[in-house]
């Protein structure tokens, strides 16, 4: 385990060494290179366009705040009615052998959609407001937690199973203490694509004509071809994403505790 | 203890029992034929036979785990239909759930099934009697192998069933823990006066342990023979190898496994 790559300072220090490698060949190809801004801009221009929109009132139109907190609230709330009507329905499609049969051809023909595809559909039928971003948000997130709560349930091994059947255990307590335990790892993975893919919903969604959001502070960049604005707000989606993902992490080592510390 | 000549009314009766798997190609597998056992109360029956002869079959419809094809089981008089609160199940792996503690796990049989039983430091007193005290609160996998099996075997004794069934609880265990817990097995044995049908490959172990060793054929599964071994209790590891009934009692099973073809 010592030697593992990617982890401990070493790793820390090699992926910073990247970073400052990328910047500076970024720097190099506007400066040297003279690549136009309209393709790639500096990165000072890019600073400047992030600290224009983080240097603001945080109530002000121009910054960053409202159109993200427009964005992360309507992925949030896509994200948990999503990944709740995945796990319900992930839950009964493994307890039932009917909703199986049932459901599942549905769910597998619209698994191999790819289903940013639906989007204008919803947004025909939710309307430009909040209700298409957190409808999109949600279809985007119920599919990963979908199959992968179905998928975890599905695998408890046969044992765990006779020796709750030995102790005449109900349905109900073999799911909670057995079952849903036993999928806890494959639902936060579901979880964590989950919570990615419920942020793109919202994007996508601002794409396709929304009042505010991160989306549309995009769009609007690039309507006058502000490259270095749609440079910074990806940015800042960038970190979002990060800190999402790493919280989705941080959750599942405290909660899958006995995932994570050897295995016997 | 003296010697249990209990035969009026046996704890467990098979007659004549049977049981035919349906393979995943349709074929029907006689996996138990004819199966006659007469088990008493406070008995240690000890099962030894080839590899895939039935002996877990026959188990687990025992523990009322798998439905038998043919015959009569009864356990106390009454046939067999499904799990009992009577029985306790060792598995052969310990089979402990990696998500709870020691002590939770240990407590499962009181939090499920119905009937919720008081703990009233039942728990604790069993884990202090395998030598677990300490580990009430650690995970399973903190624990070693010899430790985790402990800790399945107290789960079954949670309840206080009257009978115990044990899958070769030994099998995973090195020679020296294995030797150790065969004599903390007859120490809990003779302490709680609980019956207990034994699944071993080990042939010094089935002597050792049992009361009464029961040979199976090869598949399909049939008693070969019913073996009693009059050495007297408590038995030592260093004793009872060199008590004459010993050996030929050895001698007699390692016959009969070879005589159908198979030897551990
Ligand atoms: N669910 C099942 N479906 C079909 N066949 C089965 C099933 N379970 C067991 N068998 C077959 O029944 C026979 C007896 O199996 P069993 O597990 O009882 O053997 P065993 O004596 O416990 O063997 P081992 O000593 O290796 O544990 C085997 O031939 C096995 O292939
Ligand atoms: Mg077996």
């Amino acid at each position: 385990m010592s030697a593992r790559p990617h982890s401990g300072p070493n790793g820390s220090l090699i992926a910073g060494l990247g970073t400052l490698v990328l910047l500076a060949a970024w720097f190099a190809a506007v400066r040297f290179l003279h690549v136009p801004s309209y393709i790639l801009p500096a990165p000072e221009a890019v600073v400047r366009a992030l600290w224009s929109g983080l240097a603001v009132n945080p109530a002000s139109s121009l910054g960053y705040y409202l159109p993200l907190w427009s964005t992360f609230s309507n992925a949030a709330v896509g994200f948990l009615l999503g990944c709740g009507l995945g796990l319900l329905l992930g839950s009964l499609m493994a307890e039932f052998i009917t909703v199986e049969k049932l459901v599942m051809p549905y769910a597998f023909a619209l698994q191999s959609l790819p289903k940013v595809a639906i989007a204008p559909l919803i947004v025909i039928w939710f309307g430009f407001g909040d209700g298409s971003k957190v409808a999109i948000s949600a279809l985007l997130a119920f599919f990963p937690i979908l199959i992968n709560s179905f998928t975890g349930l599905r695998s408890v091994e046969p044992e765990k199973l006779d020796l709750m059947r030995s102790l005449s255990a109900s349905r109900l307590e073999t799911y909670w203490l057995v079952k849903l335990p036993h999928a806890a790892p494959f639902i936060f993975a579901g979880l964590d694509m989950a919570v990615v893919y419920a942020l793109l919903g919202a994007i996508v969604a601002e794409f396709l004509g929304a009042q505010q959001g991160m989306g549309v502070v995009i769009t609007q960049a690039q309507a006058v071809t502000d490259v270095a604005g749609v440079f910074a707000a990806l940015v800042i989606l960038g970190v979002v994403g990060v800190v999402l993902h790493s919280t989705v992490r941080r959750i599942e080592h405290r909660v899958v505790h006995w995932g994570h510390r050897g295995k016997k | 203890m003296s010697d249990a000549i209990e035969a009026a009314r046996p704890l467990i009766a098979a007659q004549a029992l049977c049981k035919t798997y349906i393979t995943a190609s349709g074929a029907s597998l006689l996996a138990v034929d004819r199966v006659g056992l007469s088990i008493g109360d406070g008995e240690l029956v000890t099962i030894v036979g080839p590899s895939g002869c039935g002996k877990s079959t026959l188990l687990r419809m025992i523990a009322g785990l798998d439905e038998y094809s043919e015959g009569v089981l009864k356990l106390d008089g009454t046939p067999i239909t499904g799990p009992s609160r009577d029985v306790g199940v060792v598995f052969q792996s310990a089979n402990l759930l990696p998500w709870m503690s020691v002590r939770d796990n240990v407590a499962l049989p009181l939090r499920v099934g119905g009937k919720h039983t008081a703990e009233t430091g039942r728990v604790d007193r069993l884990l202090e009697m395998t030598g677990l005290g300490e580990f009430g609160g650690r995970y399973p996998y903190e624990l070693s192998g010899g430790m985790q099996q402990r800790a399945g075997i107290c789960r079954a004794l949670a309840r206080d069933p009257r009978i115990l069934l044990m899958d070769e609880p030994f099998g995973a265990l090195d020679a020296l823990t294995r030797e150790r817990m065969n004599l903390e097995l007859q120490r809990i044995w003779q302490q709680s006066g609980k019956t207990i049908v034994l699944i071993t490959h080990s042939i010094s172990e089935a002597i050792f342990l049992g009361d009464r060793v029961i040979v199976m054929s090869a598949r399909p599964g049939r008693v070969l023979r019913d073996i009693a071994v009059p050495i007297p209790r408590p038995r030592s590891l260093d004793t009872i190898i060199a008590h004459p009934a010993y050996g030929e009692i050895a001698r007699e099973i390692r016959g009969l496994l070879n005589a159908e073809g198979t030897v551990d």
